[in-house]
């Protein structure tokens, strides 16, 4: 099972998507924290110069939108960047990473030269989830860099700094509710033996579930009971807690227990996991799957 | 050269009992026995569908078989499939590997995979199938000859005891096939046993100690080439000008089969009855040019064992 481990890992740090991935991630958190400091700051420059009217309550608005660039705010603003992008393409990324494999008839040559299902399986998830790790590290350096680079750029002063430990908390815990969707996009791809059906319906839990468990709620608070059990809830609840950000949605206030959200994920990983070996399991591996 | 014989010579590296796949009410393969031994190449043939690829889905654990058993050097592909499999190394009909690797890479892929020293194989091997200038390109560049001497390189990569080898010579040119052929009797004069599924009879006939026809998932002839081929007609082949009246003088000697060519007649009967057939021509006053007795080939036996069942008459009414 590990030389397969080995073999997936060569295989993938041979491939361009993950690379790419990770190149779009560092890009997208320096030209984000660029694009909002030149936004607020035009804005800023134009109430200054009254070439458009204050906004009622001053330039404070201004400042403080400046200030979510600064380095102390990183746990908040830079991790929830590479956690809104990081969430999607990880998610494509779970259902390319399998689904590649039945489209290419590469999943028949490894069972052909002594692989086994779990094996595949297995190497499979722990390289997504090393791949993860790694992703969320990337971004949130890449996001303290950007912080650190527009604040120099833009004289706001770095604050009290990164405090790192507060920053990978946050990292890892927005990381750790990604493993489900992923897990859940990589069962759809083994059952459809498709990387496209793996990344739709990934997508579709991912955005879908979050909004119909909000507008269930605002019908009727009780519905909490029942939506608290999905994927979206559980993970706002983690995240919740991870940036200390109640937020404006009432619907927060009937958020599971962030413990008891942890473990539910991970039940979800799991479940999703036996599934796509139940179904890789009891297949005949023919031509074409 | 042959290598020193060792007390593994003629072991059974692959062994099937009673193997059964239904996909549902189709029965792919039926109750099917075979064995291969060290050092023979035995050929596995049959019409498209017989169950060939099935077959090999089985002993390769790809498919589970519905009832029987599939052994490799003595261990159930079931019940131990990755041990039975250290020892097996499969080329299958469709050869697929990573399109963004190079030749080379691939067969890291797959080395890493196999431990044992692969990796120290793959030079070696990519030389040997004639890839050594292409091993660095990406496998999507490459052309379906190629595909298929990659894929035959990665079944040496460990060193197998057995190889299977699923339409090896598809996609190459002739030169190419000849070299396919040369490498499975080398393969054998290593001491390997080789299981060598194929539509091309004449490289069956070139290459096989035995062959296997299946028919429906069914074994309906087995055994040396020669012994298979004793099994068809034998015929003459009779160059004769007019081969209307010449095919109803023959007729009347009770012949078993006439089939018209372009210069004569195929006239399938007991190879000791050329002197009759060329005596009753005569006496119609048709000379033959020529009266050749032939042996059935290979293909000409393949085709009589496998041709469909000619459909059942309509019941009278």
């Amino acid at each position: 099972m590990l030389r397969l481990l080995r073999s997936e890992i060569y295989r993938l740090v041979r491939r361009w998507m993950p690379w790419i991935m990770l190149a779009l991630i560092v890009i997208t958190a320096f030209v984000l924290y660029f694009l909002i400091w030149a936004s607020v700051n035009a804005q800023l420059q134009a109430v200054k110069s009254g070439a458009i009217p204050a906004p009622p309550g001053g330039t404070a608005q201004f400042d403080e939108a400046l200030r979510e660039i600064a380095p102390d705010r990183v746990a908040q603003f830079g991790v929830g960047i590479v956690a809104g992008l990081g969430s999607v393409m990880l998610i494509v990324f779970a259902a390319s990473h399998v689904g590649t494999e039945f489209g290419w008839g590469t999943f028949r040559t490894l069972l052909a030269h002594g692989a086994s299902r779990g094996g595949f399986l297995f190497s499979k998830a722990v390289s997504l989830f090393l791949y993860a790790v790694i992703f969320m590290v990337v971004g949130t350096i890449a996001a303290i860099g950007a912080s650190y680079t527009v604040s120099a750029v833009a004289g706001i002063s770095p604050g009290s700094g990164v405090d790192l430990g507060q920053v990978f908390e946050v990292a890892a815990k927005s990381g750790y509710t990604f493993l489900p969707y992923m897990a859940f996009a990589l069962a759809i791809a083994v059952w459809a033996k498709s990387a496209g059906a793996g990344i739709a319906a990934g997508l579709v839990v991912y955005f879908a579930e979050g909004l119909v468990a909000t507008i269930l709620i605002s019908l009727n608070k009780d519905y909490a009971q029942i939506v608290n059990w999905g994927l979206s809830r559980n993970a706002s609840a983690l995240t919740r807690t991870a940036t200390s950000v109640q937020g404006q949605d009432p619907s927060f206030a009937t958020l599971p227990d962030p413990t008891q959200a942890a473990i539910v994920l991970g039940v979800y990983c799991l479940i999703f996991l036996a599934v796509a070996y139940w179904r890789l399991r009891s297949r005949d591996v023919t031509v074409g799957s | 050269m042959l290598p020193a014989v060792t007390n593994e010579a003629h072991e059974v590296v692959l062994r099937t009992k009673g193997l059964v796949k239904r996909f549902g009410s189709i029965t792919a393969v039926d109750g099917l026995d075979l064995e291969v031994r060290r050092g023979e190449v035995v050929g596995l043939l049959g019409p498209n569908g017989a169950g060939k690829s099935t077959t090999i889905g089985m002993v390769l654990g790809l498919i589970t078989p519905t009832a029987g058993s599939a052994e490799v050097l003595g261990r159930d592909v079931r019940a131990r499939r990755e041990d039975a499999l250290a020892g097996v190394g499969a080329m299958l009909e469709v050869t697929s590997f990573y399109p963004y690797l190079s030749g080379r890479d691939n067969l890291a892929a797959v080395a890493i995979l196999r431990g044992g020293g692969a990796l120290s194989r793959i030079d070696p091997l990519l030389a040997r199938l004639g890839l050594q200038q292409r091993g660095g390109s990406k496998f999507r560049t490459y052309s379906l000859g190629m595909r298929q001497r990659l894929g035959i390189a990665s079944t040496l990569l460990a060193d197998p005891a057995l190889v299977i080898l699923d339409e090896p010579a598809n996609g190459l040119d002739p030169a190419g096939q000849r070299e396919i052929r040369e490498l499975i009797r080398e393969l054998a004069a290593e001491n390997r046993g080789v299981l060598l599924a194929s539509h091309l009879l004449y490289e069956v006939e070139q290459v096989c100690d035995r062959v296997l026809v299946i028919k429906k998932g069914k074994l309906i002839a087995s055994g040396t080439i020669a012994e298979v081929t004793r099994g068809g007609s034998s015929y003459f082949e009779i160059v004769v000008a007019d081969k209307r009246r010449a095919a109803e003088v023959l007729r009347g000697l009770g012949v078993k089969e006439i089939r018209e060519t372009p210069s004569g007649l195929d006239v399938v009967a007991d190879p000791e009855r050329g002197a009759e057939l060329n005596r009753t021509l005569a006496s119609a006053g048709l000379y033959a040019s020529a009266i050749v007795p032939r042996a059935s080939s290979l293909e000409d036996v393949f085709m009589e064992l496998t041709e469909p069942e000619a459909p059942s008459a309509p019941p009278a009414s």
